[in-house]
């Protein structure tokens, strides 16, 4: 069965990068981030660590899917920059930044009836032009993705008749296909049973680990966030609380102060990196009122 | 020349996901095409030309079809049926197919585009727009008919372009254009049932007949503007389609992957505006054409392709084949096409989908 096909991360198509240059990096300066009226974010610098998996955690309307939709310019910044490569994302072409950054959004529509293979297709729009719409690297990549996300043998299939946890394959293995250096992934185990879950952040581990993707994500689950994050980001009311590696940021009093949540922080028996036991009103031992 | 890849691919090896798609590479030049919309599209090819072929073979002076394919083709003259071939019956066939085609791809870029398969070109305004212009042309100036395409196509455009700029805000949102669409149709929709109401008897016949959508009377001066129209708009329409493949997965889906939103749906929206508009004056707003065939031409390709040529041509075809029934169905007496259209699409729709839905692949 298309279940049991096994994701294999270091078949995930190559990164185009074009060769003799650093790699790509993502930073943002002084931002000012808003909707309509209301500012959500104000004078947000931030370096995003190359090759590494940050995972932007926080509480609910902190700013931190606002901060990776400006990251990933679909949100334009009412002050500051966002600086891919050093350069202002605003002012490149937008084609070229889909070539080295990509951004698959909390809730991208599939169109009725499409198959999978079509779907992962369309992830190679940055690459093609009217007059090359499909090329040797065009499939290549395709086949890759397939392969890496392990939905192979799912090519064919019309992407409503899956579930949950395998449609969100198909929508990274798109991300994929565009071979950017950059991923950035809004909630991606949204949705998802713990399970699914964890096959996702596994698959996202492994393509980091493959050829050093930077990796950039949004989270709910602070524990997964642990466990998977090479570098955690913290935010509370639209800045950031604090970040670096999950072990060294990760205590009672940050978590106290990004959740308004009471947590006793110890450490995860299978990986070591912390582990958050939130407490709540009715197992406090010292029953503050 | 470089090296030429022509073949279809097939799903049995690991790493090939293509099954079903020619995939043609010469030099620099690559493509991708869905085999079953080629063979779809071939077969409908053949529909409508037996559709034209026909319709211009009957009439109350019938033409043996031997002739009509031997006039049309060129090779043997039909003789004194050659006057009733090219300036009566072929022109009027042909207008029909251009009209259905123009509004099955006008059709299919707006129900893309929109992500929503009840949309058609007539919430943009295009009817609407025709519609008040033309029957103010009718009532008010009494104008001659070729000034009544004129006014259609100036009515449809504007209106077009109203609820465009109304639906700017940052770019536009497919939400805010079916809204603000819905909102002018139905203040041009009462301007033109307060222009009726003023009329005079003869003038309200005229613009009722109007309004329903005809092809009576449709000469070369129609098809003439009508081809021209479809070969400027239609390649802009087909260029556009690679934006339109990634607009379907939502705009930030589509921004990620380096689509430029504005120009891209302001692109779409002039070719499928376009089109429906010239379609609208040449022949009255025909109902149905731009909802069904890009509905039936999906049906019939499966979810591979945007199928914006299978459209057009569903669109050809039912146009054709409307127009032959609203011609020879109650004889002597000649139907309004637009009053034929619903009657001969919807059936066939219907039956797409609920076969669909028998073997479960309905949406």
């Amino acid at each position: 069965m298309a279940e049991d096909e096994v994701a294999d991360a270091s078949l995930a198509p190559p990164i185009q990068h074009e060769p003799g240059t650093p790699p790509a990096s993502l930073a943002a300066e002084h931002l000012r981030l808003a909707y309509d009226d209301r500012i959500v974010v104000e004078d947000l610098s931030v370096a995003i660590p190359v090759g590494a998996i940050t995972v932007i955690v926080g509480a609910n309307a902190c700013g931190k899917s606002t901060l990776l939709r400006a990251l990933a310019r679909l949100l334009p910044p009412r002050a500051g920059t966002v600086l891919l490569d050093g350069k202002d994302i605003r002012r490149l072409p937008t084609r070229t930044v889909a070539q080295q950054l990509g951004m698959l959004p909390q809730q991208p529509i599939a169109p009725d009836g499409i198959v999978v293979s079509d779907l992962v297709a369309r992830g190679r729009h940055p690459h093609q032009r009217w007059f090359r719409q499909w090329s040797k690297e065009d499939q290549d990549a395709v086949d890759h993705a397939l392969a890496a996300t392990g939905i192979t043998a799912l090519a064919d299939r019309s992407v409503d008749e899956l579930s949950g946890g395998q449609r969100q394959r198909v929508w990274i293995a798109m991300a994929l296909a565009q071979g950017t250096e950059i991923l950035l992934l809004d909630e991606p185990t949204t949705f998802l049973d713990l399970a699914h879950q964890v096959e996702v952040l596994d698959l996202l581990a492994d393509l980091n680990a493959a050829d050093g993707r930077t990796i950039v994500c949004v989270l709910h689950d602070l524990n997964l966030a642990c466990r998977y994050a090479t570098h955690l980001i913290a935010m509370r009311d639209g800045a950031i609380a604090a970040q670096g590696p999950p072990a060294e940021v990760v205590t009672a009093d940050l978590v106290d102060h990004v959740f308004g949540l009471r947590a006793r922080i110890i450490a995860d028996p299978v990986a070591g990196s912390p582990l958050v036991i939130p407490i709540g009103r009715h197992h406090r031992p010292d029953r503050e009122g | 020349m470089g090296a030429t890849t022509f073949g279809v691919r097939s799903g049995g090896r690991r790493l090939r996901s293509s099954s079903g798609l020619l995939t043609v590479r010469i030099g620099g030049l690559s493509t991708r095409v869905d085999a079953r919309a080629v063979v779809v599209s071939i077969g409908l090819a053949l529909v409508v030309a037996l559709g034209l072929a026909w319709s211009v073979s009957v009439g109350d002076f019938p033409i043996p079809i031997t002739d009509v394919v031997g006039e049309l083709t060129g090779l043997g003259g039909a003789g004194r049926s050659e006057l009733i071939i090219r300036q009566l019956r072929l022109p009027r066939a042909l207008t029909g197919v251009l009209v259905g085609a123009a509004l099955g791809v006008s059709g299919q870029i707006f129900q893309r585009m929109v992500r929503n398969p009840l949309a058609s070109p007539d919430i943009l305004g295009v009817s609407s727009g025709a519609a008040a212009a033309a029957v103010f042309a009718i009532v008010i100036v009494q104008a001659a008919s070729t000034a009544v395409t004129g006014f259609a196509l100036g009515g449809a455009v504007v209106a077009v372009a109203a609820i465009y700029v109304l639906a700017l805000k940052q770019g536009v949102s497919s939400y805010r254009l079916v809204l603000i669409g819905i909102g002018i149709t139905a203040m041009l929709d009462s301007v033109v049932a307060y222009l009726l109401t003023r009329a005079q008897l003869f003038d309200a016949q005229r613009a009722a007949m109007w309004l329903t959508g005809s092809l009576n009377g449709r000469g070369w001066d129609f098809v003439g503007p009508l081809f021209a129209s479809l070969a400027v708009l239609l390649p802009l329409a087909i260029v556009a389609t690679r934006q339109l493949r990634a607009l379907e997965l939502g705009d930030e889906c589509a921004a990620g992957l380096g689509v430029g939103l504005t120009r891209s749906k302001l692109a779409l929206t002039l070719a499928g505006a376009g089109l429906a508009a010239v379609a609208t004056a040449a022949a009255g707003p025909v109902v149905f054409v731009a909802l069904a065939a890009p509905l039936i031409a999906r049906r019939l390709v499966g979810g591979r392709c945007v199928a914006l040529i299978p459209s057009a041509l569903v669109g050809a075809a039912v146009m054709v084949f409307a127009d032959l029934a609203a011609r020879r169905l109650f004889t002597p007496t000649e139907l309004p096409v637009g009053v034929v259209t619903a009657i001969v699409g919807a059936p066939i729709l219907l039956w797409l989908l609920v076969r669909a839905n028998r073997i479960g692949t309905g949406g």
